[in-house]
């Protein structure tokens, strides 16, 4: 791997740093990481940041000789590489592995409910709009036809009036 | 240059700055990782195009024309995550001209959206990044599910996919040793308090970063009024160890020992700097020593060995450099 900086030298020095709190890795060859100063300022600390995520998630049974690895049709991530790796392919492997997934997620937050914002809110129009007159009285006779057949014909009765009463205001 | 990180905003005694962070992904798209440079290059342009329509003020770079110095140097002003100035092809940043707002493209997730406030104010940088997440929203479908939220490449960041962050200068609360148990009292909040330049026993310049840890079941509203009302209880801590420190004279002595080194030093490393800047940082809040905080809010990141190199634009090996750091603080600290 060449050194990030420079692009010129054999990256020599990986440095796993923690950067306002945050964990990073950079490459780079000996010069370069004198002189971007790695040496006085960042204290490197070593773990393995795949091993780390990896935690969260449980280990899957071990899958039965001849059964088919199951993958996202999408990204083509299995659920064992989602382990391995500690990082969901797309949107699709939640759907796919939802079920798998949901004891680590229910592990990392404690819960498995989301309970803020809404993405994606289409505007007002998908709002229910009210009922048209035809259609309150289309769905009246569905129930009238229902009654009759059930022969609840006091109900028959009163849907029957109902029906009228609504046609005659039209 | 940012005003957010050198400004004295609300409880500037103690709070550095606060910051929003929205973690997106667009559904169509795999995540970053499953996703190739074109595809990456594509979604990028489309997010640009999103973005630069609604707001003039902000800037489209891609980060490979960017020197790796001056991407160190980024991530020292907080304008980027550290992961984010690792290698990768086909990541961008969307800056806003007063740097207060950011947008990185392709790092853990397809989008990092973030805003910053000087002092404590959560609201307003909520305010900030909301608007730019739902610019980028009304153009592209978020990668959403009603059942556990925004869908992010890593589990630890669905639901919200918000980190609300306080930057903290604790000098007192480090010296009398109460950070690991305040670290262990802000966990089983829901919380994570770590050092902001550097990990270890006492972090460079005694500055952490708290935030909160869980994003799902918790709305956005909750985990806000969560961390304030914590960053509160914190801040008033603080200040009554200030006040019981500054009233021992061999701690005020030290206190003006690190201004008389950082006055006429000729050579400053940037961990001898944080040690004592955090010395003077207390005492210009406290109004022991008359120098403005916004100055030395300022010379905290400017002082970082990338961003000495990217004002001076050349690359100085740390002997230069730490040369020219002390000339730069006397200046400053000077008349
Ligand atoms: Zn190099
Ligand atoms: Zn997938």
């Amino acid at each position: 791997m060449l050194c990030q900086n420079c692009k010129k030298h054999e990256a020599t020095t990986h440095i796993k740093s923690v950067v306002n709190g945050e964990y990073t890795q950079l490459h780079l060859c000996s010069d370069c990481a004198g002189k971007l100063g790695y040496t006085d300022v960042f204290s490197g600390f070593g773990f393995d940041l795949g091993d780390f995520f990896g935690n969260f998630f449980s280990k899957p049974k071990t899958m039965l000789s001849g059964s088919k690895v199951e993958r996202c049709e999408k990204c083509g991530m299995s659920f064992e590489e989602i382990v391995k790796t500690g990082k969901i392919g797309c949107a699709d492997c939640y759907e796919k592995f939802y079920e798998m997934l949901l004891p680590s997620i229910q592990r990392i937050h404690g819960k498995t409910q989301h309970n803020g914002k809404v993405a994606n809110v289409t505007e007002p129009d998908e709002v229910k709009k009210e009922k048209t007159k035809e259609e309150i009285i289309a769905e009246l006779q569905e129930e009238m036809k229902v009654a009759i057949e059930e022969q609840n014909f006091e109900k028959a009765a009163e849907l029957r009036d109902k029906i009228k009463g609504m046609e005659s205001e039209m | 240059m940012g005003k957010w990180y050198r400004d004295f905003g609300p409880e500037g005694d103690v709070v550095l700055s606060t910051r929003i962070r929205f973690a997106r992904n667009i559904r169509e798209y795999p995540f970053p990782f499953r996703l190739d440079e074109d595809k990456k290059k594509e979604l990028n342009s489309r997010i640009k195009d999103a973005v630069l329509s609604d707001n003039e003020n902000m800037s489209f770079i891609e980060m490979e024309s960017v020197p790796a110095f001056q991407t160190v140097s980024l991530a020292e002003r907080h304008l980027i995550s550290p992961e984010f100035a690792g290698p990768s092809k086909s990541k961008a940043l969307i800056l806003s001209d007063e740097e207060d707002v950011s947008i990185m493209l392709q790092e853990e997730d397809h989008l990092r959206i973030q805003a910053m406030e000087a002092g404590l104010d959560l609201e307003k940088a909520y305010e900030k990044a909301e608007k730019v997440e739902k610019d980028i929203g009304r153009v592209l479908n978020y990668a959403f599910d009603e059942r556990i939220g925004f869908l992010t490449q890593c589990p630890t960041n669905l639901g919200t996919g918000m980190r609300a962050s306080v930057m903290l200068h604790l000098p007192a609360l480090t010296k009398q040793g109460l950070i690991s148990r305040l670290a262990s009292t802000v966990s089983k909040l829901g919380l994570v308090i770590r050092g902001a330049y550097g990990e270890g026993s006492q972090p460079g310049g005694d500055i952490y970063q708290i935030s909160n840890q869980i994003t799902l079941g918790i709305s956005e509203k909750e985990a806000i009024f969560n961390l304030e009302s914590i960053v509160k209880q914190i801040i008033s801590q603080e200040r009554n160890a200030r006040k019981e420190l500054l009233s021992d004279e061999s701690y005020l002595d030290s206190i003006f020992r690190a201004y008389g080194i950082l006055k006429y030093a000729r050579k400053l490393t940037s961990n001898e700097f944080m040690k004592l800047i955090s010395l003077v940082r207390l005492a210009s809040a406290e109004k022991i020593i008359d120098i403005d905080t916004e100055k030395i809010n300022a010379m905290i990141p400017d002082m970082q060995p990338a961003t000495v190199n990217v004002r001076n634009s050349s690359m100085l090996d740390a002997e230069e450099r730490d040369k020219l750091r002390a000339k730069e603080v006397r200046e400053i600290l000077g008349e």
